[in-house]
Order: C-alpha cells, then structure tokens, then sequence
C-alpha cells in the first residue's frame, strides 16, 4: 500500500458514486452477453475492478457507457483466454443458444404467457445471435442504441440496423406462426 | 419528449412506402418531429399501416416486459466485492 491515504478515500468516493449504482445494469448486461450466471458475476467483479483502478481518471460523464466499454474490454480478454473459437463458431454459438433455452425455464417462464408474448419469445429464441444481442439490450434491458453500441463496440448506426432487422424477423416469425397477424390477435 | 416542442407544418403526405422504411424508427422516436407528425397522420389515415405500426408496438411492449427477475443475492455478492475493494484489501 504506498500510495497516500487521500487517494483511496477519492477512489473508493468516486466508486461509490459512479460504479455501485451502476451493479444491477452491469449485471443484467453481463448475464446477456455471458448466458451464464457465474460468468456474469466474474465479469462484474471483473470490470468492478479494472474500474476502480482507472476511476482517477474517468471524468465523471456517462458513467455507465464508460462502465459498459470496460466491460467489452473485459468480456473480449476472458473470451480470448477461454473460449478463442466461440466468436466466429456457429455451432458452438447455436449450442449456447439451446443452453439458455432450457436454462431460461425456470419457475417464472413456467408461468402461462399469452399466445403473442410466447410467439414473441420464441421468435426472440430463433434469431442468430448479433440480432438477439441487440434486442436483449435495448428492447429488453432498456440500454439506449449509445449503450448498447458501448458494449458491443460497433457504431450506434450498427445497432439500430441490427434492432430494425431483428424486430423486422420478429414480425415475420409472428406471422408464420400465426400467433398474430395484422392486428388480429391469435 | 423534447422533439415534440416544434411547429407543424402542412407538407405533403408521406406513402405507405416510407411510412415502413422509417416505422421502428418513428417506434423509437428517432425521427424529425415534423415528419413524426406526417407518419403519424399517416398511420391514422392508412389502415394498413396503423395495423402494421400497432404490430410493432405490440412487439415492442412484449420484449419490454420480458425483463427477468435479476438475482438479488448476486447484486448482494457484488456490493460486498465493491466493499472489500473500497476498503483497500485490493
Ligand atoms: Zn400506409
């Protein structure tokens, strides 16, 4: 411990009042890009930590973009280090995908949903995952296009263009399913 | 919102061609305020697509409420990992 007392008492300052608030958001957007609860929490600890460290120098605005940018940053090195292919490996990002589906049912999900709200669901569940992503951070979890193109690391033009077409495919899913169709509810 | 705050103006009618293209958007109040509102007279006017923007609407509102039960014990974890991390045993 050589650094001076008055420091860590701004650190841990700056701490409480830009990351602490921040945990539940982090959390739910670590569970989104991790499908994994362990992770999730790893990953927060993660970024809880690479973020004290830097929070000296962060500036104070948008707290929770600066938080979701290192976040990526942490999500990118401990993918590197355990899992290089998953990124660019179809199968396995399928296989993910049937996990969290069967993980997904827990007691909540068991609850009876109206037709459209499973139709939609189940739309959700089909669409490849970069289109999937985007809905669960912005129409689920509420992040903003800015927010969302923070921890993805694409332009906020990339995210809107991936929401539209992911809603888009939503629709169509509906349609086919004839859960609901122009305005006709099933 | 803000956007709302301008004036109106009487413009041409926009068609059900550019009503879709720019539906999410209007959906996520992303566009002009002024060509907010020729959508909007649109969707009033055009069966077809005030069903269509409803259906997206719908859609929308359904995801919304998809926001699962976060898990209070792991928020509980992380507030004392930031707590043991503020209080220097880093
Ligand atoms: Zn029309």
């Amino acid at each position: 411990m050589s650094e001076p007392a008055v420091d860590e008492l701004a650190q841990k300052a700056a701490f409480d009042r830009y990351v602490v608030p921040e945990l539940e958001v982090l959390y739910r957007v670590a569970r989104s890009i991790t499908r994994n609860p362990t992770d999730a929490e790893d990953l927060v600890q993660d970024t809880m930590l690479r973020a004290y460290r830097a929070i000296l120098r962060f500036d104070g605005r948008h707290p929770r973009a600066w938080l979701l940018t290192i976040m990526r940053n942490a999500q990118i090195n401990r993918v590197r280090r355990k899992r290089p292919e998953l990124l660019r490996d179809p199968d396995a990002a399928m296989e993910r995908l049937a996990d969290e589906d069967s993980q997904d049912l827990g007691p909540e999900a068991l609850v009876v949903e109206s037709e459209f709200d499973a139709a939609v669901e189940k739309a959700v569940g089909a669409l490849p995952d970069k289109f999937r992503e985007v809905v669960d951070l912005v129409d689920i979890q509420g992040l903003s296009y800015a927010e969302a193109a923070e921890i993805i690391g694409v332009p906020t033009g990339t995210i809107m263009s991936r929401l539209h077409r992911a809603r888009t495919r939503i629709r169509k899913h509906l349609e086919a399913s004839g859960a609901y169709v122009n305005g006709r509810p099933t | 919102m803000i956007r709302r705050a301008r004036t109106r103006r009487h413009r041409p009618e926009v068609n059900c061609r550019e009503v879709g293209k720019v539906l999410q958007s209007y959906l996520d109040d992303d566009v002009e305020p002024g060509f907010a509102d020729k959508i909007a007279k649109h969707l009033e006017a055009c069966r077809d697509c005030g069903l269509e923007v409803e259906t997206y609407r719908r859609i929308k509102a359904s995801l919304a409420a998809k926001l699962p039960e976060v898990d209070t014990a792991a928020i509980d974890r992380l507030r004392a990992f930031g707590e043991q991390l503020t209080s220097g045993d880093e």
